[in-house]
């Protein structure tokens, strides 16, 4: 019996596959082994049968068209242009939004300050029942509030804590003084004036951004370049196609 | 047909030569991935795919032998199919005969050039080989077409499949061993001329 080794021999030599020397050897192995002679022989009717098999041809033509490659049409150089002027005019567009944005946020973040200042000085800081406070109104209180903070200040040592000190402060004062004093009117002007203050330079600054004409401007160029770069695109696929 | 030429314009996008390619290959290929699926509708989209994905990658194509480049293109996609097969099984739709075996294709039996007797044996014999060759392991079978069929040599073989040289020899010697075996419960379904005692004389 031939080893496989014997086997895979025989198959490159029936293919050509050995160097000269090594041909010689299985030459003489196979006149002197009948064994390997018929191993031989059944390899070489293997391959001749396959060899002999009818050859078939391709049913269809499998040539290939653009589309089932997805090969895109070679497209003008203005191409580039408006479909870069369009990413540029939305690129302007977008950043005139937040640079009008810009003013808006940063004065939201500064508004509380005169609020809360507002607030505490009118006596409404305390959100959540101011205590004590009786039928008098928030206005009858305010005077005290904004007094408070001169009597009381030196015993303040943390930042919330104010709001209740000035409560009770605002409270007993009220109780002890029973009716409002004359300077409320007095003590609410100049805080109504910083108010309108604030209000005069928010409005300024809004007003100094980026005109709506230069958003309008920019929006239109962008749109009319993307129409123009899709006309163009879609005229070369027709053409290619 | 100048194929370095063509394969270069092809490589610079020009799918009008990589068609010409095309032309030149599709029975070939068409042929090494029937022999491979034994399925004919299979074959065809397999060497469809090998086309599409052949012209995707041309330009990794450096040189040597296109037709074993292409071949390693096809022998992928087959193997894709196969895998594609396997977790999806399917039934054959062609009808068998009251014994059990397939029904002649018809596109087989319409060829003008041999007589009703040749197509016959030719007929037996295709059937019987392609049995055989159904039977081998996917790796077995993808060599032995090549090189026996496509008459490749064995570094081109080694290119398409993509394994040493040594593994392609080793392949074949026993790929041919199981066909005769094969082959030889065949004997007396095979016509005269392709009985295997007359193939010693070859």
């Amino acid at each position: 019996m031939n080893n496989f080794r014997d086997i895979e021999q025989l198959s490159s030599y029936l293919d050509g596959q050995l160097s000269p020397s090594e041909s010689e050897r299985v030459e003489s192995r196979l006149s002197s082994d009948p064994e390997l002679a018929s191993a031989f022989d059944d390899l070489r009717i293997a391959r001749g049968i396959l060899r002999k098999m009818p050859a078939r041809k391709a049913p269809r033509n499998f040539t290939l068209t653009r589309k089932m490659v997805g090969l895109k049409p070679p497209l003008p150089r203005a191409y580039s242009v408006f479909r870069f002027s369009t990413a540029f005019a939305t690129f302007l567009l977008m950043l005139t939004f937040a640079v009008n944005a810009l003013p808006r946020l940063s004065f939201g973040a500064a508004a509380p300050a005169p609020v809360a200042q507002e607030a505490y000085g009118v006596g409404g800081g305390c959100t959540t029942g101011c205590g004590g406070g009786g039928p008098e109104s928030a206005a009858t209180e305010a005077p005290a509030a904004t007094e408070a903070p001169v009597v009381e200040a030196p015993s303040l040592e943390g930042a919330i804590a104010p709001t209740e000190t000035l409560s009770t402060a605002s409270a007993d004062s009220a109780r002890e003084v029973g009716t409002p004093t004359p300077e409320v009117s007095t003590l609410k002007e100049p805080e109504s004036e910083s108010v309108l203050q604030n209000q005069a330079q928010v409005h300024a600054e809004r007003e100094a951004v980026v005109p709506v004409i230069w958003q309008i401007g920019l929006l239109v160029v962008g749109l009319v370049s993307a129409v123009i770069a899709f006309m163009i695109s879609r005229n070369a696929r027709k053409k290619w196609s | 047909m100048d194929e370095t030429a063509l394969i270069q314009t092809a490589q610079h996008g020009d799918l009008d030569s990589f068609n010409t390619l095309i032309l030149h290959y599709q029975d070939m290929v068409f042929h090494t991935a029937l022999r491979i699926l034994g399925d004919e509708d299979l074959a065809a989209d397999a060497s469809q795919d090998a086309f599409i994905s052949a012209f995707r990658s041309i330009n990794s194509f450096r040189g040597g032998s296109f037709k074993a480049w292409l071949m390693r293109t096809v022998t992928n996609a087959c193997y894709d199919e196969l895998r594609r097969r396997k977790r999806r099984p399917t039934t054959q739709l062609e009808p068998d005969t009251a014994d059990g075996e397939e029904m002649d294709s018809p596109r087989w039996l319409a060829d003008p050039s041999m007589t009703p007797a040749e197509k016959s044996e030719a007929d037996e014999l295709e059937h019987a080989i392609q049995h055989c060759l159904d039977a081998l392991p996917t790796e077995f079978r993808t060599v032995v077409v090549l090189a026996d069929i496509q008459g490749m040599d064995y570094s081109e073989v080694a290119t398409a499949v993509h394994v040493p040289l040594g593994t392609i020899k080793s392949r074949l010697a026993r790929a041919r061993l199981r066909l005769r075996e094969c082959l030889r419960s065949f004997e007396e379904l095979l016509p005269s001329s392709f009985r295997l005692e007359g193939e010693r004389n070859l």
